[in-house]
């Protein structure tokens, strides 16, 4: 059929803005783009398999996403508007947990290309991106500087929230694929960056942010004090660490919870935490301080450190009361009140109020860890790729393997030479275009509380809390999602449930390849897609339209069998015989 | 003897009323007559089956066909019955003042012996709208007026008003598409409890009985019988019937107007 440019025209809107295939607000926000209505749906059917099928196909970690993730999308879950957001996180612990199977996993490779690419750091953000990068065809080479894998997930992030075993369950898809993975290699130290720049085709720097920040108040260097980053380091690994048992840990954000319950755990008796911040300005996460607190762990919000007190072991610490921690216009710009002072005894403290990127080791080279292109990540050396911590912002894990993909996707691009900035708009969580409403008789269901072991138990051992959900609560929690989507008109329309998946993908068919004229003949022309379309789509005139050019194609005759009829019921209808045009008359009427 | 009366507006019934029944154009002709002197009528297709299925030449010609016999007459104002040729005519005859039935009587009263004649009625009736004219407050505003006067209970269905949905027979999809027509006349009349529909247009009267359900037309319940569970419902009319029904009205038209 010969389209008009004024029908094309009005069809083009529909398909440009039709929002059939926006993604429901979880998953837009979701840095990976997980399918989550998908799993969650196919978790409440019972279909586990299915469900973790779906998650593998934007992720290799899902135990550790479904432990760890600090679940951004779950502040976007519409549900939220109701009562409470769904469990997204858990659900997908869920579904790691009954059916994750390596024997399911993919591990085809593209045919090999040749090329070699090195990452350096073996976090979350260089797995991911040596698990695509090695995928497409390409030969990976991890550096590692400690002895084993998983980057702050191990290292950072302490066991009893993310056990170790699931770390290198998970990771052993990398060596599957053939991925080579150097530990103990310190890049700077036992082989330079340089050579790595030489020796591959490209390089992706992941090497996170591990030097812990210190604040240089007076007694900062006494016995005693220890950095937060270097402190969970010691605890993963084993190793001793060198802590009494009055601990005050300065910080207020997720790390220094860890860091607290760490402390907890090897056997400290009193543990206050103290950070400027306070009520909602609290960095850590609600369910953090939460948990920490059900620990017996203390916290000062409000207090910033004046000193640290002792002759050469810690003795104890002053505060002084701060009174703001970010001036007008939102910068960092904390003011005290010098009179109000505050001591805590302490033979420990602890400082976790932020980690930096170690980048000596680029240092003589023409990068800039925090200067790469936002979009590519690309470096000024032009085979040089940096995401994860070490860009300059301290990212959640989710964003750090968003970042490995990312990666991948220039560097592959980069080896087969093709443009780097090329359709990129949606790569990482952007905001959703849907217009849901929830309807008003959706009945409230509270959302399914996690189960942990109880505290007591929690004492002396690093064994995981969380318990994970059992399939009643899975479902329970599954059930509550509102299967965020738009295709409002299609609930209301027999004919387009019948003829399509969208209107969308319906005119992009007439414009491609042509449909039916049945479907456009089957239109009832009666506008309820209209009245329920956010965007007020007239699907009824797009119909229409088509007729009228199928019209004109067939000699001024609807191209349907079953219209022959109508052509004589007009011509009868105007016919003398059936018609008839009176003029008034006021004859006297009979009856009323 | 043929009265000297001048035309100042005329009442166009519409093919699928005619069809379905002469004698409720014929007192509904009677009723104006009454209330409105000056009323003539015309038996003509609007030719809106042609637009909807999009053969807009054809209509044009076929318009400009009833048009001058609406000009001959020198009317002013349209008075229709059918939600259809409300539109159509609404557009295509930017001259005259198109009333719909439903929303002139609350203006000049229910005809002579009909308020309160159900009120012992043990039905209660579903009202149907149409989805043609969904945006005509006005419209569903009058049928409810005429029901309560009558004194028939009435059900409203989740979708109604202006939210309405299509009886099934709307865009001409019937003969295009049977199967379909049937199930989105079925999803309709399921949003109903009562077996009993009312609608105020004689194809969305045949959609609903399609579907299942006992159903009339507004002018069923305004000029016939009070209608109860023991009545005898209309079932379809067969096409020779149905042009026998027009024929029929046409001599109806001829006779009160003569
Ligand atoms: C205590 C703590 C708790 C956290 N909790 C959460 C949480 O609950 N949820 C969440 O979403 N996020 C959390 N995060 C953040 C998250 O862990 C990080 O954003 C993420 O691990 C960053 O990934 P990455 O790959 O960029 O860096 P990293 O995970 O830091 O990995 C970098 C790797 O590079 C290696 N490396 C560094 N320098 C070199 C070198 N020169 N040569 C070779 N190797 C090198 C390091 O040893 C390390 O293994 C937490 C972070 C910390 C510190
Ligand atoms: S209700 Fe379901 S689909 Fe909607 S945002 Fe929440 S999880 Fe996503
Ligand atoms: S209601 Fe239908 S046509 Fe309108 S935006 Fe949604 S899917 Fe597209
Ligand atoms: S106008 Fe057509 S497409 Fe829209 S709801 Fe009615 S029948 Fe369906």
């Amino acid at each position: 059929m010969q389209l008009t440019e004024k029908v094309l025209n009005e069809m083009n809107e529909v398909i440009d803005d039709c929002l059939a295939d926006e993604p429901p607000y979880c998953q837009a926000r979701c840095p990976l783009d997980i399918d989550v209505q998908g799993y969650i749906t196919l978790i409440r059917d019972g279909k586990y398999k299915e469900a973790i099928r779906l998650i593998r196909e934007k992720t290799i970690f899902p135990g550790v996403l479904g432990r760890v993730c600090a679940h951004p999308c779950e502040e976007e879950c519409k549900r939220g508007e109701l009562e409470e957001a769904l469990s997204i996180k858990n659900l997908k612990r869920f579904a790691a947990d009954m059916a994750d199977d390596p024997a399911d996993w993919d591990l085809s490779r593209k045919a090999e290309t040749g090329k070699k690419v090195a990452v350096i750091g073996a976090g979350p953000s260089g797995a991911v991106a040596a698990y695509h990068l090695q995928k497409e065809g390409h030969q990976v080479s991890i550096y590692e500087k400690l002895p084993e894998v998983g980057g702050m997930l191990r290292f950072g992030i302490p066991a009893y929230r993310l056990p170790h075993d699931i770390i290198d369950y998970e990771y052993s898809i990398l060596d599957k694929l053939g991925v080579e993975t150097h530990l103990n290699t310190e890049v700077g130290k036992d082989i330079e960056f340089a050579q790595l720049k030489e020796d591959f085709d490209a390089v992706y720097v992941a090497a996170g942010a591990h030097k812990g920040i210190m604040i240089p108040i007076d007694g900062a260097d006494l016995d005693g004090v220890l950095i937060g980053a270097d402190f969970l380091r010691d605890a993963a690994l084993g190793n001793e660490v060198e802590m009494g048992k009055k601990i005050v840990v300065i910080g207020g954000g997720n790390v220094a919870m860890d860091v607290a319950r760490t402390a907890w755990r090897l056997g400290a008796e009193e543990i206050n935490v103290a950070c400027l911040e306070s009520g909602n300005q609290i960095p850590a996460h609600s369910w953090e301080i939460e948990d920490a607190e059900e620990e017996g762990i203390i916290m000062n919000p409000g207090w910033g450190p004046k000193e640290i007190m002792g002759e050469d072991k810690v003795e104890g610490i002053s505060f002084k009361k701060c009174e703001q921690v970010f001036d007008n216009e939102g910068n960092f710009n904390p003011a005290y009140c010098e009179e109000t002072i505050r001591e805590l005894e302490a033979d420990t403290v602890i400082f976790a109020i932020g980690q930096r990127a170690e980048d000596s080791f680029v240092e003589a080279e023409d990068v800039e860890l925090n200067e790469t292109d936002e979009i590519t990540l690309q470096s000024e050396t032009e085979n040089v790729f940096v995401g994860g911590d070490c860009k300059g912002t301290p990212l959640l894990a989710v964003e750090a393997m968003s970042h490995g993909r990312k990666a991948a996707i220039s560097i592959d691009r980069y080896l087969k030479d093709e443009d780097l900035f090329e359709n990129r708009e949606n790569e990482g969580a952007y905001e959703s275009k849907l217009e849901k409403e929830i309807d008003p008789e959706e009945p409230v269901r509270r959302r399914v509380d996690m189960r942990m072991i109880d505290v007591e138990e929690r004492k002396n051992n690093f064994d995981e809390v969380e318990l994970g959900f059992n399939i009643a609560e899975a479902k329970g929690e599954a059930l509550r999602c509102l299967e965020c989507e738009c295709k409002e008109c299609i609930k209301d329309c027999l004919m387009l449930e019948k003829y399509c998946d969208s209107p969308k993908a319906l005119f992009q068919e007439v414009k491609d390849v042509g449909i039916d004229p049945l479907v456009y003949y089957s239109c009832n022309m009666c506008s309820q897609c209209t009245l329920v379309c956010p965007k007020e789509f007239e699907l009824k005139d797009r119909f229409m339209d088509l007729r009228k050019l199928a019209v004109k194609e067939n000699n001024g005759e609807s191209p349907i069998k079953g219209h022959k009829a109508i052509k004589w019921h007009q011509r009868l209808g105007f016919s003398k015989f059936f018609t008839t045009s009176q003029p008034a008359s006021d004859k006297e009427e009979d009856s009323k | 003897m043929k009265a000297k009366t001048k035309t100042k507006r005329v009442f166009i019934p519409g093919c699928s009323l005619s069809s379905y029944n002469p004698e409720l154009v014929e007192k509904t002709i009677k009723y104006l007559k009454n209330k409105l002197p000056g009323t003539g009528a015309i038996l003509k297709c609007c030719g809106k089956p042609t637009k909807a299925l999009g053969q807009y030449d054809e209509f044009k010609e076929r318009y400009a066909g009833l048009q001058k016999e609406i000009d001959a007459l020198g009317a002013d104002e349209i008075i229709v019955a059918c939600q259809s040729c409300y539109l159509t005519m609404s557009a295509s005859s930017p001259e005259q003042n198109v009333r719909s039935l439903w929303a002139l009587m609350p203006e000049i009263g229910m005809p002579e012996g009909t308020v309160g004649k159900a009120k012992d009625s043990d039905i209660t009736f579903g009202v149907h709208d149409s989805c043609s004219t969904r945006d005509r407050d006005d419209i569903h505003e009058g049928i409810r007026w005429i029901i309560e006067q009558l004194g028939y209970n009435t059900e409203e269905p989740p979708h109604t008003k202006g939210d309405t949905r299509c009886c099934g027979f709307g865009g001409m999809v019937v003969p295009a598409n049977p199967d379909l027509a049937q199930q989105i006349m079925e999803k309709r009349t399921d949003e109903f409890e009562t077996d009993y529909l009312v609608t105020y247009c004689a194809a969305c009267r045949a959609s609903m009985y399609k579907g299942g359900k006992k159903a009339v037309h507004i002018l069923d319940l305004i000029f016939g019988d009070v209608w109860t569970s023991e009545s005898d419902f209309p079932d379809l009319e067969g096409s020779v019937a149905s042009w026998v029904n027009r024929y029929k009205t046409k001599k109806k038209i001829q006779e009160v107007l003569s």
